[in-house]
This record gives C-alpha cells, structure tokens and sequence, in this order.
C-alpha cells in the first residue's frame, strides 16, 4: 500500500522520480545541523565541509568512473599516500637540484608526483581488460605494493621542507574565501559531468558497463574504456594527493588511509549500481557533499570518532539496501 | 579425444594443478633454508605450523563464502571484535569463578559473537540482497568500530595463563595444538563440502544462482549459513590468535583481510564462484607464511613485505582467470 503511494507520487512528480530521495535526506540533515548545533551555520565550518566534500567529490568520481564500466578501484587511498611521498619527494630533490624559480620547482615536482600514481593507474587497467583478472583482486594487490612502497621509501617518517608557496599558496591559500580545492572539484566535476552527458566517450563508458559483451559486439573497444577508467580514478587520486600533501604541509605515507571506503561509500550512497552502466556526477556529488556534513556534524555534537565508522557502515547498508528494495520492485512489477 | 586425456592416468596437464602448490611451498622453504639455515630449525618448524594453522582459519572462512560468489571482508573485524570480548568475558569471570569455567565461558562467547557477526552478514546478503562486497565492507567499519568502542582502544593484558596454554602452547602427541585443531576443523569442513547437501548446494550457488533456485533447495538459508560458518571459522582464528598474543587485541585482525583472500586464491579458490576445495586454504595459509616468516628471517623491511603479498595476490588472480578463462 505505501509502496504503491510512493511509486504513484514519484509518477505524478517527475522531478522526485529523478533526483531521488538523497537531496531531501541532504536538506533536513543540515536543518537538525542547524537548529541542534548553531556552530554548524559558521562560515568557517561551512567552508570546511565544502572543503572536504571537495576532496571526497574529486575521488568519488574517479570511483564512479571505474564502478561504471563494472570494477571497483580498491587502491585510490593508496595512491593518494604513493602521490603524496612522491610529489614530495620530487619537490625536495628539484630543490637540490639548484633550480631558481619556487614556482618551476613546485609545478614541475607536482607533475613528476603524479607519475607513479599513473603507473599504478595503467597497471590496474592493463590486469583488468586485458588479463582479464578480476578487477577487486587487483587493485587490491596494487594497493598493498603501493602502500608498501610508500611507506618503504619514507621510513615511516614524513617528508618535511617543502616550499611556502606549495604548502602556503595551494594548501592554504583561497579565492573570494573559498579554498582552491573547492574551485578544482567544480572544475573536475563539471568537466566529467560534461564528458558523460555531451560527449561519445562518456556515452561508451556507459556502454561498456551496461553491457560489456554487447559494446564489444558493436564495435567498441572495450579494453581501451575500461583501461581509461583506471587511468582517470587514478589520475583524480593523484590530485587529491597533491592537495592533500599541500594541505598536511608534508609528504605522508599514511594520508587518505580511509578515502577508499569513503570513496566507494560515496559512490554507492549516490546511486551507483554495482553491477555497472550507472551513476551520474550530479548525485555523487550531492552524497559526497551529504557524508562530509554528516561527519562534520557528528564531530560537532561531540561523538566520539569511534562511532563515527560505525555510523557511516550503517548509512551504507542503509543505502544500499534501500536501492536494492527499489531494484527488486521494479523488477518485479516490471 | 577427450576420453583419452582423461584415462591417461600420469597426464601432466591433470596432475600439474595439484603439484604447483606444494612444489611452489617445498621450493619457498627450500630457497629460504638455502640463505638462513635457521629456516628449518626445529623451533622454526614448530612456528611455521603454528603460524600456518591459524591463518588456515581466516583462509577457511574466506573460502566457505568465495565459494558461493561472495566475500567477507570483515573477517579481520570479526577476529578483534572476538579477541576483544572474549577476552573481556574471562578477565571479568576470572576472579569469581576461577579459570576453568572463565576460559570456557570466554570461548563460547567467543564462537557465539562470531555466529551473530556471521548471520548479520549472511542476513543481508541472503535475505537482503544486498551485494556482499558492499555489506562486508561496512560491517567491517561497523565491527572494527565496535571493538575499538569496547576495548577504549587499549589491548586487555591479564588474561589467564590457562587460556594461552589450552589454545596455544599445549601439545597433543607432538603436534602444537593450533595445528590439531585446525586439523580436526578441516576435515570436517571437507565432509561439510564434499558429502552434505548443504556443501554441493553452496558449489551450485556459486555456479549459477538460478540452477539452486530451480533446483528447488531453500538457497537463502543455505547462503546465510555459509556467513555464519564464516563467522564461526573467523571467531576461532580470532581465540587462537589472542592466546598466541597472550591479550585482547583491537586491531589484532586488521591485516588478515587481505591475506586472507590472498591465500584462499592463490591455494585455487576461483574468485568466480563454485570452485575450490579444503586444500586452498591448506596450501594457501602454508605458502604465505612460509613466505613471510622467511622474510622476517632475512630481515627484509617490514614495508616491503606487503609489496611481495601483493604480487603474489595479483599472480594468484592471473592464475585464477587463466585456469578459467574457458568456463
């Protein structure tokens, strides 16, 4: 009976049927924020949660992006450590080097940062559409070598010395009072919004998650899409790093250590299928935007960050649980 | 053609699966003995069986549910949370009732939160629908939370010596105990796999979902009860491992997930389902801690350890998805 009201109202309300219910559990999860905890309605909070949706938003699409043609990317938390120790590395050794410019040492040391953060990026793909292995056990694999690597080098001490204008300029440093980060997220997300819904590229990445074996039988490169996903999850975690290790003020082995579930909680809250061939940008970004005002909140009205692992768990099995409640009817009444 | 292949009784490419393993373990032992001949000491010995009995349990638990499709990713939160209580339990029984029923009130409390974590999971996955990776994972942060609630973070020191004797250090004929028992558990679970219906219908499961359904068997009860078996296996690595360590420890199972599947793939659990028998654990607890207690002998960097792991997991998949590429 209730089910079949709210099926009838998502009919009769066309805009509910398509944004779905998280923009509401958004708004009245920031109003109880907001009446319990008048704290919440500072501009400086306001702009922390901005803040760290921005760093979940840029690494959850790249999540999204790999979950679409049908895999997972288990190792974006470690390559945001990997990132974060090379990126650091490469300034500090630019610096010996004797070059003149801050500003040469800092961009060039960042573009070399992002390498091996690529090359794991390339590894993950090349094991999941050519070799064919499965897509959980590999970036898992990857991740274990690319934290055992990052914290080799380091020695599980951070790496210190970096230049103001890196630490001062990008870590900290913010436009009409909004940190850089935040603008580089809309950047990020309205170019993948743009490249899902206006290009061809995107459309394939759908294709070839929907269903692999029929874009293959039209003629799409299958491996070539599947391949670019991980590049581009991986070359996102890598700029999340890069931010990340400017915001720390030091190169660190163990940064992003929880971005991976985030990511994939994020991902699922928003409405990506597992299976593949779904998920859009807009949602993403509304459910990263939701899991940072709910653990900035929970810090807030002062529980304990131990719970606050557990809570998360349980918005997911929440969410997802209500997705698959949602597929079962549909397919059921089909 | 193909009934030639198969009467052939010394065909190599039948045998070969089944040599790999132990050939790749024997040549582990051999190369490591060949730098530090304290590989194969006595005492060494005694350790890697020790080591490779109680990883054999997580590797276990893996496979019961890998068989069926799925995964358990909170193997590791299951094996604190069971350290933690546990050992909660027999400190507190301890100085009332004395070290006999506090150590066997601690065991049972023990098996029973492993049982619930299990049918949690297996609630979700079999009644639910829910994707087991999705419902691992967050009851992996549900439980590791919950254990580092309980414990307040610290490791529980004072548990009786009688705990750490019965479950650890005692010997049967020889044999350390950890490695009797898992004995004892893998020869039932074989039995369990190979001779009940309940083990064929798990095989079924994870071949193809409609076939057990068609085939009439109440699948959701029997996928549910391979979580809780699951749960169970995790909960005695979880007992054996805290009287090893001699305290209740909050992230005593923080690295085994990912060993944990390691070794159950590489020993020849296909990650496709429907595959795999008691010797995947078997093979695969022997090779990894063969492995790392050779590494820790050479005295490689504690960091790049993990590396070697990883690429033997990425090795394992690759054999998997070669071995199966017909199917």
């Amino acid at each position: 009976m209730t089910a079949q009201t709210i099926r009838n109202t998502a009919r009769r309300n066309p805009i509910l049927a398509s944004i779905g219910i998280l923009p509401i559990v958004l708004i009245v999860t920031c109003g109880l924020l907001a009446l319990y905890e008048p704290r919440f309605l500072r501009s400086s909070n306001l702009i922390n949660v901005l803040r760290n949706a921005s760093f979940l938003s840029i690494i959850s699409a790249g999540q999204m992006l790999v979950i679409i043609v049908g895999g997972f990317d288990i190792s974006v938390g470690a390559i945001v450590a990997l990132t974060s120790v090379s990126s650091a590395l490469s300034i500090v050794w630019l610096a010996d080097l004797g070059i003149g410019s801050t500003a040469v040492i800092v961009a060039l040391g960042c573009l070399l940062g992002l390498i091996p953060g690529i090359l794991v990026g390339l590894a993950n793909g090349f094991f999941v559409s050519v070799m064919k292995i499965s897509p959980f056990m590999v970036t898992i694999g990857t991740m274990t070598m690319a934290a055992g690597i990052a914290g080799y080098v380091t020695g599980g001490t951070p790496i210190y010395d970096l230049p103001e204008l890196f630490t001062r300029e990008i870590g900290r440093g913010s436009l009409f009072r909004l940190p850089y980060i935040v603008y580089a997220a809309a950047l990020v997300l309205c170019l993948l919004w743009y490249m899902q819904t206006q290009t061809r590229l995107g459309r394939y990445f759908y294709a070839v998650g929907g269903n692999e074996k029929a874009a293959r039988l039209s003629g799409l490169n299958t491996r070539k899409y599947i391949w670019a996903a991980y590049v581009l999850s991986a070359l996102l975690a890598g700029i999340v790093g890069l931010f990340l290790t400017a915001r720390v003020g030091s190169g660190e082995a163990t940064l992003g250590s929880n971005l991976m579930l985030e990511s994939i909680s994020v991902a699922v809250i928003g409405g990506v299928a597992l299976k593949g061939g779904v998920g859009r940008i807009p949602m993403v970004a509304l459910s990263a935007l939701f899991l940072s005002v709910l653990s900035n909140g929970m810090s807030l009205i002062r529980i304990d960050s131990k719970y606050h692992i557990i809570i998360i768990g349980i918005v997911i099995v929440i969410a997802v649980a209500a997705e698959s409640y949602r597929e079962s009817r549909r397919a059921g009444h089909g | 053609m193909a009934d030639e292949t198969q009467s052939t009784p010394l065909d190599m490419r039948a045998i070969a699966p089944h040599l790999l393993l132990p050939l790749a373990i024997i040549g582990v032992v051999v190369f490591f003995a060949a730098l530090q001949p304290a590989m194969i000491s006595g005492g060494n010995v005694v350790n890697i069986m020790k080591q490779s009995s109680l990883f054999f349990f997580v590797a276990a638990a893996q496979l019961v549910v890998i068989i069926t499709r799925g995964f358990d990713l909170s193997v590791g939160a299951n094996v604190s949370l069971v350290s933690v209580v546990s050992s909660m339990v027999m400190t507190s029984l301890l100085p009332g009732l004395g070290t006999g029923i506090g150590v066997f009130a601690g065991v049972c409390t023990g098996l029973a939160i492993g049982a619930a974590l299990g049918a949690i999971n297996g609630a979700l996955v079999a009644y639910a629908r829910i994707n087991p990776f999705i419902v691992t994972l967050a009851t992996m942060s549900i439980f590791t939370g919950i254990a580092t609630t309980v414990s307040g973070g610290f490791p529980i020191f004072n548990l009786p010596e009688g705990f750490s004797f019965a479950l650890n250090q005692m010997k049967i004929l020889a044999l350390p105990i950890p490695l009797v028992i898992a004995g004892a558990v893998a020869w039932a679970l074989h039995f369990m796999l190979t001779r009940t219906v309940h083990g064929r219908v798990l095989y079924v499961l994870g071949d193809s979902n409609e076939v057990a359904h068609v085939g009439g068997r109440r699948v959701r009860e029997h996928l549910f009860f391979a979580y809780v078996t699951s749960g169970i296996l995790a909960a005695i690595a979880g007992l054996l491992m805290t009287a090893q360590t001699g305290s209740g420890e909050p992230n005593l199972g923080t690295s085994l997930v990912l060993s944990s599947i390691a070794a159950a793939v590489i020993g020849g659990a296909s990650l496709r389902g429907g595959t795999g028998t008691i010797s995947a654990p078997i093979y695969g607890a022997l090779l990894i801690t063969c492995l790392s207690i050779g590494m820790n002998l050479q005295q490689i960097n504690g960091s790049l350890q993990p590396v070697v792991i990883g690429a033997i997991l990425i090795f394992g998949a690759a054999l998997d998805a070669y071995r199966t590429r017909g199917r």
